[in-house]
């Protein structure tokens, strides 16, 4: 099989599964729920605050909820020995980088579109005019965070204790992630101006490159068995 | 690396490691005595300022302590000497060793400089960042069983954690930075020469005493996995009569 049918596989192969069962986003989306809501409880905002703050309580809610999708991508191929079929498929290992990490970027973009409007409506934001700024910021934020969490995911899932490994070792180093998503974030919402904030998208899209070429190529090492 | 390799460099470790520790000696003390003792009081920080000859070479000792595991996490992966993996094991401890002292020294020093024990300057945050990979890294170590794959795995995290470092800085000194630029760079030298050679002193000593603790440790911690093979061998030797008898 060549490298891209390979990706589609499985790309397809985990809509499929998600598809099916729901797991992952059901569980991804109510976890964000709660986030939200321990959020509003803990700070008591009105508008003004809540303007200041907004943009680190999205990136808090979409990064763990961000790490219960990626805990989940490779866990659920421990079922059945998935896992070791999947490193004996024949071909380049990048190719199963590349489809797991569509996978996850499309759980959680997905995850986070679908709760951004809850955003929008319980803590009063205006958001109209930005709205395709933000799309960007989501996406290309999302893009560096399932790059390096892929590569986590798959180095955690054969180790004890995996659950908390996973982001012990992973938010540490989506930190440059964490905060240009959010400085941007904050940008957007406030309604600066594109020059003011543009060097942080400049940020997200060097992280994503360096991240997915470094990723692609270590993924190799993680599934040598 | 085959076996009379590895018992060579062993060898050779064992033979000249005392010179490490021996040099290093000299040179800190050298260092403190010329640093606390013969050199001036800085002219804006006072006394206050002494504490730099202990945090900067510090501070320098964890990023080369880094520099080795990422160098031996490469080595690593390119040709599997179990060797090369015991020193990056012994590098990361004492990456984190150093780091964390850094970041207390630099606290210590902080307080009465900029009136905080902590901020969130680029150099401290990446310093952190520095300290919670490193910890991750041993913390991985210990939940693997299978020593290949521990190796493996350690060695990708660290490669990752170091192409991540520089960009950790970056945004953060974008974000809000407070730290005093660097007195020695690629610009040129802004330190006068009475503080610079303790400075220096304290360098060289801190890396001497690293490079003597890195051989120490790598030393160690082969000799442990090979009680282990041989405790392995002794033990199914044992069941195996015991089973025949």
């Amino acid at each position: 099989m060549g490298f891209f049918k390979i990706m589609q596989w499985v790309v397809w192969k985990d809509l499929l599964t998600e598809w099916r069962s729901r797991e992952t986003m059901s569980s991804m989306f109510f976890f964000a729920l709660i986030v939200i809501l321990v959020f509003s409880f803990s700070f008591s905002m009105d508008q003004q605050a809540a303007q200041e703050l907004i943009a680190g309580i999205i990136w808090v809610a979409f990064a763990f909820t961000g790490m219960i999708g990626l805990g989940k991508s490779f866990a659920v191929e421990l079922q059945d020995d998935c896992l070791n079929y999947l490193q004996g498929c024949p071909g380049s290992k990048g190719a199963l980088y590349l489809g797991k990490v569509t996978a996850n970027f499309a759980f959680m973009f997905a995850v986070e579109v679908i709760l951004f409007p809850m955003f929008i409506v319980l803590f009063n934001l205006n958001v109209i005019e930005e709205f395709h700024i933000l799309l960007l910021i989501f996406l290309m934020a999302t893009m560096g965070l399932s790059a390096v969490g892929t590569l986590f995911s798959a180095l955690t899932v054969q180790i004890r204790a995996r659950e908390v490994m996973l982001p012990i070792l992973l938010l540490p180093l989506v930190v440059p992630v964490m905060i240009a998503a959010v400085e941007a974030t904050k940008g957007a919402l406030s309604g600066d101006s594109f020059a003011l904030y543009r060097q942080w998208l400049e940020l997200l899209a060097i992280f994503d490159a360096v991240f997915m070429v470094v990723s692609f190529w270590m993924f190799e090492f993680i599934m040598d068995e | 690396m085959n076996k009379t390799m590895i018992n060579r460099v062993i060898r050779k470790i064992q033979r000249y490691k005392g010179w490490f520790g021996g040099a290093a000696a000299l040179c800190m003390m050298a260092g403190l005595y010329v640093g606390l003792l013969a050199s001036p009081p800085d002219y804006y920080q006072g006394e206050v300022a002494r504490i730099m000859y202990v945090h900067v070479p510090l501070a320098h000792t964890s990023l080369l302590a880094y520099t080795v595991l990422f160098g031996g996490s490469i080595w690593y992966l390119w040709k599997r000497d179990p060797l090369v993996d015991n020193m990056c094991h012994a590098a990361a401890g004492l990456t984190a060793l150093f780091t964390l002292l850094a970041l207390l020294t630099g606290m210590i020093w902080g307080k009465p400089t900029w009136n905080a024990w902590w901020t969130w300057d680029a150099r401290l945050t990446s310093f952190i960042v520095l300290l919670l990979i490193t910890i991750g890294y041993l913390m991985l170590r210990t939940f693997i069983d299978d020593p290949e794959r521990e190796a493996r795995y350690a060695a990708v995290l660290a490669i990752v954690g170091f192409v991540d470092l520089p960009i950790v800085h970056f945004s953060v000194e974008w974000w809000r930075t407070l730290h005093q630029p660097q007195s020695i760079s690629m610009r040129g030298v802004s330190i006068s020469s009475g503080l610079l050679i303790p400075l220096m002193l304290m360098s060289v000593g801190m890396s001497l005493l690293f490079s003597y603790m890195l051989m120490v440790r790598t030393q160690m911690l082969y000799l442990v996995n090979l009680l282990d093979a041989k405790k392995g061998r002794l033990l199914s030797q044992f069941h195996l009569s015991k089973a025949e008898s």
